[in-house]
């Protein structure tokens, strides 16, 4: 039989790695094909390469039997491969049937044949039950629909195939769940897809055949019915994986964060949180729910001291903090993981030495009168590399040489070795592996047990699920509810977010 | 054996200082191609930089001195990001607030007065530079811009001063000038080359390379430019305040282009003269380029654009190349060096052309 997408023995090279290493992937027609395996193993480099924005070393390329050439994502459309790509790409302040013409726009003397373009997309969206407002603009709507809209315009240009990438990773659960439907209806119409994800619950649930991908090879080839996840996770990684994590019992002590009324304002200027109260106590893991852009980034800056609040008040271990500085606020006990590790958490071209001192450079042992001691400094550096495991020769290594997970070790490392009260903890585990999640939750919850306060935000609502004692779910910019572990259910903490519901405002605790 | 010196680093500073001689040898090569071909002497620069460095070594350490001084001051604002074109403005400041302040003084111990008239110099050309650093902190003026603007207003204000106030009232001729400085507060010159100018500002601007690799390698300050000047965002949220680590950059740089206006006032002319400086700002990005904005790199390549400065004013009086083709020299030197920027991204275009080409033909063959 003829495969939909065959590609044979695929190598490619990038300076210093191989992404891909005699890689074959061979999708049936009209199958549902999961792609998983870590961050960096090589999944969006092969998908790359068969979308026609990366050229192959060598390998063969085959779709539908034929061998092709794929020299452009233009002659990836023509030959019937679409892609949704992780990051939509789509003009905000176009509508969306703008949007979804791009590319293959009808005319009629000279002029853009509106109406037989909306005939046409309705007739797809109602083929395939996709109903987007054809007249929204794409700013207006909202993150699940920009996805169908995604879709939509694949299928206006014809696709046959089409390349999911990590497409749940910005959905909320129901949102989620809805995809999975349309992915059936696609398959049920004799669409091919190929759906790339680290997510194995998903795959299990919505895939026919599975492909494992670790460290640019292929390690696993299976039909999804005789799949277990501790299995894939195994190929995944290379061993066994306990994602259950073991917890001490919830004793929780003194408040450390007292956060009371606080509003700020983004960096444009408008109202992002929005009198938010709550508090963290001693041996407690509080994590904040919500979809990403309701606040929580402001709200921990607000809290580190990164952003001035606007209005209400900030109590560290009954200390007022919310006019000091960051370095004062950091002295009196925080330590803080940025959300966004590039940005703030190292700089990539310095030493991981000092991207580990950052936050005690200038204190005893280290410095004397304004004069560092380097050997006191690589010392504890080396130990600090030891310690966190982080994969290194020495210390001396410029960030830039380390990967994601390492490089989320170095702030980790940082961050909880100050020994601070409150450990604020920011998307700890983005864009991470899953052996650098393992460990990093176990430090988390290591933390919580010797009776540290921990404030975690997340996008991953199975993270805040597994470690919060409390969940805050956070939208617009507000506190709309709060739940103590095992309270509610995924789908329930997702209506939440998505602003369907919300509680009474409770007298916080 | 302590991290930052291993035989890594080594390793590397070997590597960049074997490449900045290539560099400096290609930049000759082609200086004397352009001299060949324009019909002037062709070995007139070689042997012009070969007498800087045998037998008029003062004229290098002269002209090396200033140069050094200003590729520190632009070194230590590259570090941290900031960018100062203004050092030919703060050296003028320092240079007539020295003059000022020796015209001053009561005839009194030469070592205490000559350290008042630097003191003096080094706070006039820090608090000139604090202007653009307090603009860019408070209202995000760009530096590049307000540095570069202010330099005429202290080329005119230091015109004014010589052409009004602090004009010798004896002066003779039309030529113009301050009073010539007691000489208790002249720099002393150094005797193994009287009668040259070189003078003890070299031991100076030594000193300052040192001090700077300290600050900068050793120190709290340090680390802080470093961390300022890699990822501004990253050392706010580790609690540092990158707007006062620019102002303090800044004043430090201001406080070397001082020196400098200190050092040229009372080593060589021993009077403020209208003019006097034939643009040692640009000049000294050109010496930190070179020496890849590493404080002891810039001592050496001080040095070489010295004796090059040195040669070209030599060629003119001894051989009948004009010392405008010493500018071109200069400037095919700048070109060589930014072509160091250049050729990586050169080399990876023709890379990937040729993985093209070669995949293309693979493909061809196979059909």
């Amino acid at each position: 039989m003829t495969f939909a997408v065959e590609l044979n023995n695929i190598r490619k090279e990038y300076p210093g790695v191989v992404a891909n290493n005699d890689v074959s992937l061979f999708v049936e027609q009209g199958e549902i094909h999961g792609l998983i395996g870590e961050n960096g193993a090589g999944k969006s480099t092969i998908m790359n390469i068969l979308y026609g924005m990366a050229k192959p070393d060598s390998g063969v390329i085959k779709i539908l039997g034929e061998e092709k050439e794929i020299q452009s994502p233009h002659q990836a459309i023509q030959f019937g491969i679409g892609m949704v790509h992780q990051h939509f790409m789509l003009m905000p302040n176009l509508s969306v049937l703008q949007n979804i013409i791009l590319g293959r726009t009808p005319t009629k003397n000279f002029l853009i044949d509106e109406k037989s373009a909306r005939k046409e997309i309705s007739e797809i969206m109602s083929a395939y039950d996709l109903n987007v407002d054809l007249d929204a603009k794409i700013e207006e709507i909202s993150v699940g629909q920009k996805q169908r809209v995604e879709i939509v315009k694949a299928l206006y240009r014809q696709v046959k195939i089409l390349i999911m990438d990590e497409p749940t990773a910005v959905l909320t659960p129901s949102e989620t769940d809805k995809l999975m439907e349309v992915m059936q209806r696609l398959k049920e119409k004799g669409c091919t897809i190929i759906f790339i994800t680290h997510k194995l619950r998903e795959v299990m649930h919505v895939t026919d055949r599975i492909t494992v991908m670790q460290k640019g090879i292929v390690t696993g080839r299976l039909d999804t019915k005789d799949a277990t996840i501790p299995e894939l996770s195994r190929m995944m990684v290379g061993r066994e994986v306990d994602l259950k994590m073991e917890m001490g019992s919830f004793a929780p002590g003194e408040k450390v964060l007292e956060v009371s009324h606080l509003s700020a304002n983004s960096h444009q200027g408008l109202p992002a949180v929005r009198d938010v109260s709550f508090d963290v106590r001693q041996g407690e893991i509080v994590g904040i729910a919500g979809i990403e852009g309701n606040g929580q980034t402001e709200l921990i800056e607000a809290i580190s001291g990164m952003i001035r609040s606007t209005h209400g008040e900030i109590m560290l271990s009954g200390k007022k903090i919310d006019r000091l500085s960051v370095r004062k606020r950091r002295e009196y006990g925080m330590a803080h993981i940025p959300e966004d590790r590039l940005k703030f958490g190292v700089s990539k071209e310095c030493t991981i030495m000092d991207n580990l001192i950052l936050n005690r450079y200038y204190q005893k042992p280290f410095c004397a009168y304004g004069v560092m001691d380097h050997e006191k400094l690589s010392n504890f550096s080396e130990e600090l590399c030891q310690n966190f495991h982080i994969k290194t020769p020495d210390a001396s290594c410029m960030v830039k040489t380390l990967s994601g997970g390492n490089m989320q070790k170095v702030v980790f490392a940082r961050e909880v070795e100050i020994d601070g009260d409150l450990l604020i903890a920011a998307q700890p585990t983005r864009g991470v592996d899953i052996g650098a999640i393992e460990y990093i939750h176990k430090k988390i919850i290591g933390l919580r047990d010797s009776g540290k306060a921990v404030l975690l935000v997340s996008a991953e609502l199975d993270e805040i699920m597994s470690l919060s004692d409390r969940i805050l779910v956070m939208y617009e910019g507000e506190i709309v509810a709060e739940f103590s572990r095992n309270e509610a259910s995924q789908r329930e903490i997702g209506e939440y977010m998505m602003g369907a519901k919300r509680q009474d405002r409770r007298k916080i605790s | 054996m302590t991290n930052w010196i291993n035989a890594k680093a080594i390793k590397a500073s070997s590597f960049i200082v074997i490449k900045q001689i290539a560099l400096i040898l290609a930049a000759l090569l082609f200086a004397t191609i352009f001299l060949k071909a324009s019909q002037f002497e062709a070995w007139a620069i070689v042997n012009g930089i070969k007498t800087s460095l045998t037998t008029d070594l003062a004229g290098t350490i002269r002209w090396a001195t200033p140069l050094i001084l200003a590729g520190l001051a632009i070194s230590i604002t590259f570090k941290a990001q900031v960018f100062n074109l203004g050092v030919d403005g703060q050296l003028y400041m320092g240079a007539a607030a020295a003059t000022v302040v020796a015209l001053a003084l009561p005839n009194q111990n030469g070592v205490l007065s000559l350290t008042l008239v630097f003191v003096a110099a080094m706070i006039a050309g820090a608090v000139f530079a604090l202007i653009p650093a307090l603009l860019k902190v408070y209202f995000d003026t760009n530096e590049v811009v307000s540095t570069l603007l202010l330099n005429f207003i202290a080329l005119l204000y230091m015109e004014y001063l010589v052409t009004g106030p602090l004009r010798d009232p004896d002066a003779s001729t039309n030529l113009n000038a301050s009073q010539a400085l007691p000489e208790n507060t002249w720099l002393p010159r150094l005797d193994y080359f009287e009668p040259s100018a070189a003078n003890v500002g070299i031991y100076i601007a030594i000193a300052m390379a040192i001090l700077i690799s300290f600050v900068y390698y050793r120190t709290k300050l340090g680390y802080e430019i470093k961390l300022v000047g890699s990822n501004p965002r990253m050392a706010t949220y580790g609690g540092m305040m990158p707007k006062r680590t620019t102002i303090k950059v800044m004043a430090i740089s201001g406080a070397l282009a001082g020196i400098i206006g200190a050092i040229e006032v009372t080593a060589i002319q021993h009077k403020l003269l209208a003019g006097f400086n034939p643009g040692y700002g640009f000049d000294g990005i050109v010496v930190s380029l070179l020496a890849n904005n590493n404080p002891v790199g810039v001592i050496f390549s001080g040095l070489f654009f010295g004796s090059l400065k040195n040669a070209g004013i030599n060629m003119e009086r001894f051989t009948d190349v004009p010392s405008a083709v010493t500018e071109v020299v200069m400037a095919i030197i700048i070109l060589t060096i930014s072509a160091e920027i250049l050729m990586p991204k050169i080399i990876k275009r023709i890379k990937i052309s040729k993985k093209n080409k070669a995949h293309r033909q693979e493909v061809s063959q196979n059909d």
